[in-house]
């Protein structure tokens, strides 16, 4: 009866190691252990034996019990350890799930970026209104009564309106600086805005000029700030959109609303200020206008330019797109094709 | 303008030990940007000056010459040259290999290489000046002639650059005309000079303004003040056309004119120096010794210079003689009347126009000349002195027996200058920092500001030149500081945050909320289209004409209308997109237009109507999913993006929609869009060829975000729910509505599965599946509970909507 015992153990203890995995193991299990096991064949024969017998025989068929209970559960960790949920074969190299394929417009992106550098700068949102009027365009902002900007050749007037002048000449507005007072008027000073938007210019399209393009203008009123405060804002908000500092210069420029007036030139990214094509060899790209907001344009906001002053800069979004992903056409911002579109997830 | 170097070293020596492009850099970064840098030395490479040592006969040409020329190098070169003017001993213009000339003066240049001409070796090639860009320089009597340097008494030196034997090495930097709108005094190299002279604090070399004194006057009359406000006459007799000295003609080169004859280039030449147009006529074609400054009479009539005819109307200034137009005042000169071959005598005209007239005028005949450009801008009176004098010394250097005959100066409106204000303490809060009283005194001193500094307060006085526009308020004063200093060199101040108030504008976030719902959770893409749309589209979206507001100047004939809506913006998208896509959604968020009044700033402003639109289109292939997908983007959008509920209604049917799938979105009892279909006349007037297209349009301006998050927390179920699927055949006129209405309030929960039709199922039927979740709040489900609602329910799905059990 030792001897068969002996054998059951040593056969069970092979059929453990070498069940292959987890439901191979539950059926040697079973086989073992189970209720027509060769074990409890033995276990119900202890009747029949005389009783040192009985004694030796049933200890041990517990022990071998046991044991193949702790060798199963040894084999089971063994086996889960190396377990995989897939049956069969799976193709590593098939391509994921498609996620939801849609996307923000480039610009878009970009603004939203500028839109959080500034908020966090504590600057408000705010829209104009597509069609503006001569008053809101031209007159507010200082431009001479013959400015050539005003012409037809520049920008797009309304039907009907075109020969009219100041609050009834109506246009789609040629830029956002407009806006500008229409917000002072409505909250007054001190104030910290942005106003992104798309104006509108009469010219000939190509790869560089567009007829509607967008601009990111911002602009502060306080008392007794210097222009050198500009700097730093311009400043912190490229760095906020490249993500690493960008040297920027500020030099002499012109504006019919602003007094000083400046240009501010940002390092071109693509050759490190050395100098390359996409800077015409300069080091230097302008990215945007700038300057102290000329008195007139305060008193067009009812506000006493011997009190308060400001600064404005407005950026080009369309030619900081084009810098962040090297778009060499900026009619495709108005394309509306998905195939240039969908590469901006 | 073209600023050269070698004319403004007349004004101002600037140290040897700055670059050029530093020179670029600091004139860009304080008063314009220049935008190149030439230096017009670049193309004479390889060009030098060659001595012919002996002609020869070419052994197969006749037409042909040997000449064995120094070039400065080892070894006699020998050179095949066809010029008329060979003659040993005198020195050439010769390009060596690798000199790039351009044949007969036109088309792209050549490179010159060794080789043989009939047979002959030749080194390189004996030019003529128009071959080497020399022809406006030294004009060739005929065309064979080649540049004989000794013959013109050119001193030189065997094989020197021919650019440095010529005055050539010139550097020019371009500035672009449009950056010095608001700057005319320095449309001259005087007055860049004197940038320059407060730049790096070098003195500047004035010029003598003095006039003529104790002539004879010759008669001028200006009938318009306003329009000319000084007028001098110089007669100027005992003058002939001739060539100009060759150092005048280089500069009038290098600063980009051409030049003409030595009466014309004085003008051009005082023009480029000193920024003062000039006019010189024959004296001879002056009618009644007298110059008249008026406006024109209707239907006078005047041949300019260019050969143009114009017909003059009285808003037209001329200058004229007793009878008749001589010149368009400030603009051109007449034809007839202008210096000729045969003038011996002329009148030199140094006036100054203002600008407005200028600029209608040149508008109005479209002739933009050096003198008007000038004008335009606005020049100072006092500036006409410098040209007089400029133009006078001129005459007495290049015509030594000239006779100044006569002399006038009328003289009725004077440029005051502008008197200005400004406080240091002004200057102080306004640069952010102190900058020293001497420093300021200083730089405006050297800009040509008087200044008198008393108690905190600099009382200035800005020179004439900048007084006609240009500076007019302490503002300015403060940037011509600023900017002669150099933005770079001001602390960075930084700016304060001020926590008075949060910023908090739920219409800003909700707008982008929108674009993010449809852009991340809906897979739309988000494009841009123009407001302009064309006529074909609007049309196809089913908007009349009068809807519209439109351009006077359009893009194009087609494309007049103004968007009110952006329905034709998303089939033009789709027309666009079908080539290449077959399933794809995109949405516009833009403003669209239409007939109204609207003020948004004040009353005195009237608008057409603007209202913010939020759009979006999912085309394909089957119609019905499309519908669903767009209904289920706005159905969501409400709970995604935190505003008040959406529903749906079918009230009020859209022009473009198809005429089975559409309803109006609604926000309470407003109507705020409209989903549908685009029909099928959409569809085909657009030019959607294969695919379909569902679109939503939704007027963002009449729905309300919510402050901030409003839904509660809801307890999670203490008992189990029970969630069963259930199958049921209805007739297809029973709407998910009344499937749903009739069983909503006996679930816990209640989804659409999915709608069937197909074999299995009859005629008219339709299978629809929906899943159930039951429960009780008190108490887990038995089994019999459970039976007894399934029951229920399906008892009431019976009775209500006539469904059986699949």
């Amino acid at each position: 009866m030792l001897e068969k015992l002996e054998g059951i153990q040593s056969q069970g203890l092979e059929s453990i190691s070498s069940a292959s995995d987890v439901d191979a193991l539950e059926a040697v299990r079973k086989e073992l252990t189970g209720k027509k096991s060769a074990l409890q064949e033995v276990l119900k024969s202890l009747g029949g034996l005389d009783p040192d017998m009985r004694k030796s025989v049933g200890m041990k068929a517990n022990e071998i019990k046991n044991l193949f209970s702790e060798k199963i559960q040894e084999r089971e960790k063994e086996l889960v350890a190396v377990a995989s949920s897939v049956k069969g074969e799976l193709d590593l190299t098939l391509p994921g799930t498609a996620v939801a394929s849609g996307a923000l417009h480039p610009i878009t992106q970009m603004c939203y970026d500028l839109n959080d550098a500034f908020r966090s700068l504590g600057f408000e949102i705010y829209s104009e209104d597509d069609i503006s009027s001569e008053k809101y365009a031209f007159d507010n902002l200082n431009f001479a009564a013959d400015h050539p900007a005003r012409a037809s050749m520049d920008t797009y007037w309304l039907k009907g309106t075109e020969d009219k002048r100041g609050n009834d000449r109506l246009c789609l507005r040629p830029h956002l600086t407009g806006g500008s007072v229409r917000y002072l008027l409505q909250h007054g000073a001190p104030a910290r805005f942005v106003y992104p938007g798309r104006v509108y210019r009469n010219e000939t399209t190509d790869a560089r000029h567009e007829r509607a393009f967008f601009q990111y203008e911002a602009l502060i009123v306080d008392k007794d700030i210097s222009f050198s405060s500009g700097r730093v804002m311009i400043e912190t908000i490229l760095e906020k959109v490249f993500g690493r500092k960008v040297n920027v210069r500020m030099r002499e420029g012109f504006f019919p609303f602003t007094e000083p007036g400046y240009e501010i030139d940002m390092e071109c990214l693509l050759c490190g200020g050395k100098g390359c094509k996409a800077c015409n060899q300069a080091g230097w790209i302008e990215v945007m206008p700038g300057g102290v907001i000329h008195p007139n344009v305060l008193r067009a906001a009812n506000l006493d330019p011997d009190v308060w002053t400001g600064f404005y800069t407005n950026i080009g979004l369309d030619r900081l797109v084009m810098m962040r992903y090297g778009v060499d056409d900026v009619r495709l911002f108005h394309s509306a094709d998905l195939r240039f579109l969908e590469q901006f997830k | 303008m073209n600023i050269s170097m070698k004319f403004l070293e007349r004004y101002i020596d600037l140290p040897k030990d700055i670059s050029y492009d530093q020179i670029a850099y600091d004139l860009t970064m304080r008063t314009v940007e220049v935008e190149e840098v030439i230096k017009t030395a670049d193309k004479f490479h390889d060009i030098v000056v060659g001595e012919i040592k002996e002609v020869k006969a070419h052994p197969n040409a006749d037409a042909l010459r040997i000449c064995m020329t120094d070039v400065g190098e080892d070894e006699i070169k020998q050179i095949v040259c066809g010029g008329s003017n060979l003659t040993a001993g005198h020195k050439v213009c010769v390009s060596k290999p690798g000199a790039e000339v351009v044949w007969h003066g036109e088309g792209e240049p050549v490179v010159i290489t060794e080789s043989k001409l009939r047979g002959e070796k030749s080194y390189g090639m004996i030019c003529g000046s128009e071959e080497v860009y020399l022809g406006d320089i030294i004009v060739p009597k005929d065309e064979k002639e080649i540049v004989d340097f000794t013959e013109l008494g050119i001193e030189c030196e065997v094989g020197q650059n021919v650019a440095e034997v010529m005055g050539l090495d010139d550097v020019i930097l371009v500035v672009d005309n449009k950056s010095l709108s608001n700057r005319p005094d320095l449309w001259g190299h005087y007055g860049v000079a004197r940038e320059f002279a407060a730049i790096y604090k070098l003195p500047f070399k004035e010029l003598p303004e003095n006039l003529p004194e104790g002539l004879p006057e010759y008669k001028v009359t200006i009938e318009e003040p306003d329009r000319c406000p000084r007028f001098t006459a110089t007669k100027i007799d005992n003058v002939y056309v001739k060539e100009s000295p060759q150092w005048m003609k280089t500069l009038i080169t290098n600063a980009g004119m051409r030049p003409i004859n030595a009466l014309v280039d004085i003008t051009n030449f005082v023009l480029m120096a000193v920024g003062q147009p000039q006019h010189a006529y024959d004296s001879t074609h002056v009618k009644g010794d007298e110059i008249v400054v008026r406006l024109a009479k209707d239907g006078e009539q005047l041949l300019l210079l260019d050969e143009k005819d114009l017909d003059l109307t009285s808003d037209h200034l001329v200058i004229c003689d007793a009878e008749h137009p001589l010149n368009l005042a400030g603009i051109k000169g007449g034809k007839d009347d202008s210096v000729l071959d045969s003038t011996t005598s002329v009148i030199l005209e140094c006036a100054v126009f203002t600008a407005p007239g200028i600029r209608r005028t040149t508008a109005y005949f479209n002739e933009k000349t050096d003198a008007a450009l000038r004008y335009e801008k606005g020049i100072d009176t006092q500036r006409a002195n410098l040209g007089v004098n400029m133009a006078l010394s001129l005459f007495k250097e290049i015509y030594p027996d000239c006779v100044i005959s006569a002399f006038t100066d009328c003289y009725p409106v004077q440029t005051e200058k502008a008197v200005i204000d400004i406080t240091q303490d002004f200057l102080d809060r306004r640069l952010g920092e102190v900058v020293e009283r001497t420093e300021i005194e200083d730089i405006l001193t050297r800009l040509g500001y008087e200044v008198d500094y008393d108690n905190g307060t600099y009382h200035c006085k800005a020179p004439t030149w900048r007084s006609t526009g240009d500076v007019s308020i302490h503002d300015d004063i403060l940037g011509d500081i600023a900017r002669i200093i150099g933005y770079e060199y001001f602390k960075k101040q930084p700016l304060g945050i001020s926590f008075e108030s949060s910023v908090n504008q739920v219409k800003v976030d909700l707008a982008r909320k929108l674009k993010e719902y449809l852009a991340f959770r809906c897979g739309f893409n988000e494009i841009f289209t123009y407001p302009w749309v064309e006529e074909k589209y609007i049309h196809a979206a089913g908007i009349s004409d009068e809807d519209t507001i439109k351009l006077a100047t359009p893009p194009s004939p087609e494309q007049s209308m103004l968007r009110p809506s952006l329905i034709p913006g998303m089939l033009s998208a789709i027309v666009g997109n079908e080539r290449y896509f077959d399933d794809f959604c995109i949405f516009e968020s833009a403003q669209v237009f239409e007939p109204g009044e609207y003020h948004p700033s004040s009353d005195d402003e009237t608008l057409p109507m603007h209202r913010n639109y939020l759009s979006g289109a999912a085309a394909g292939r089957d119609a019905a999913p499309l519908f669903y997908k767009i209904k289920g983007a706005i159905e969501n959008m409400a709970s995604y993006c935190h505003f008040e509920e959406l529903t749906f209604a079918q009230n009020e049917k859209p022009k473009w929609v198809d005429e089975k799938a559409w309803l109006n979105i609604m926000s309470g009892s407003d109507k705020v869009g409209d989903i549908g279909l685009l029909s099928v006349v959409a569809l085909n007037d657009a030019g959607v060829k294969n695919l379909k297209a569902a679109a939503f349009e939704l007027d963002t301006d009449k729905i309300t975000p919510y402050p901030s998050r409003t839904n509660a927390f809801k307890h999670l179920p203490l008992y189990p729910l029970v969630e069963q699927d259930l199958s049921i055949l209805v007739d297809e006129s029973v709407k998910w509505a009344d499937i749903a209405g009739s069983i909503d309030k006996m679930v816990k929960e209640l989804k659409f599965v999915e709608e069937y039709r197909g074999k299995q199922i009859p005629e008219g039927k339709k299978s629809i599946m929906l899943s159930y979740k039951i429960g009780n709040d008190d108490s887990t489900m038995t089994s019999k509970q459970i039976e007894k609602k399934m029951g229920a329910i399906v008892n009431v799905l019976q009775k209500k909507v006539g469904a059986e059990l699949r």
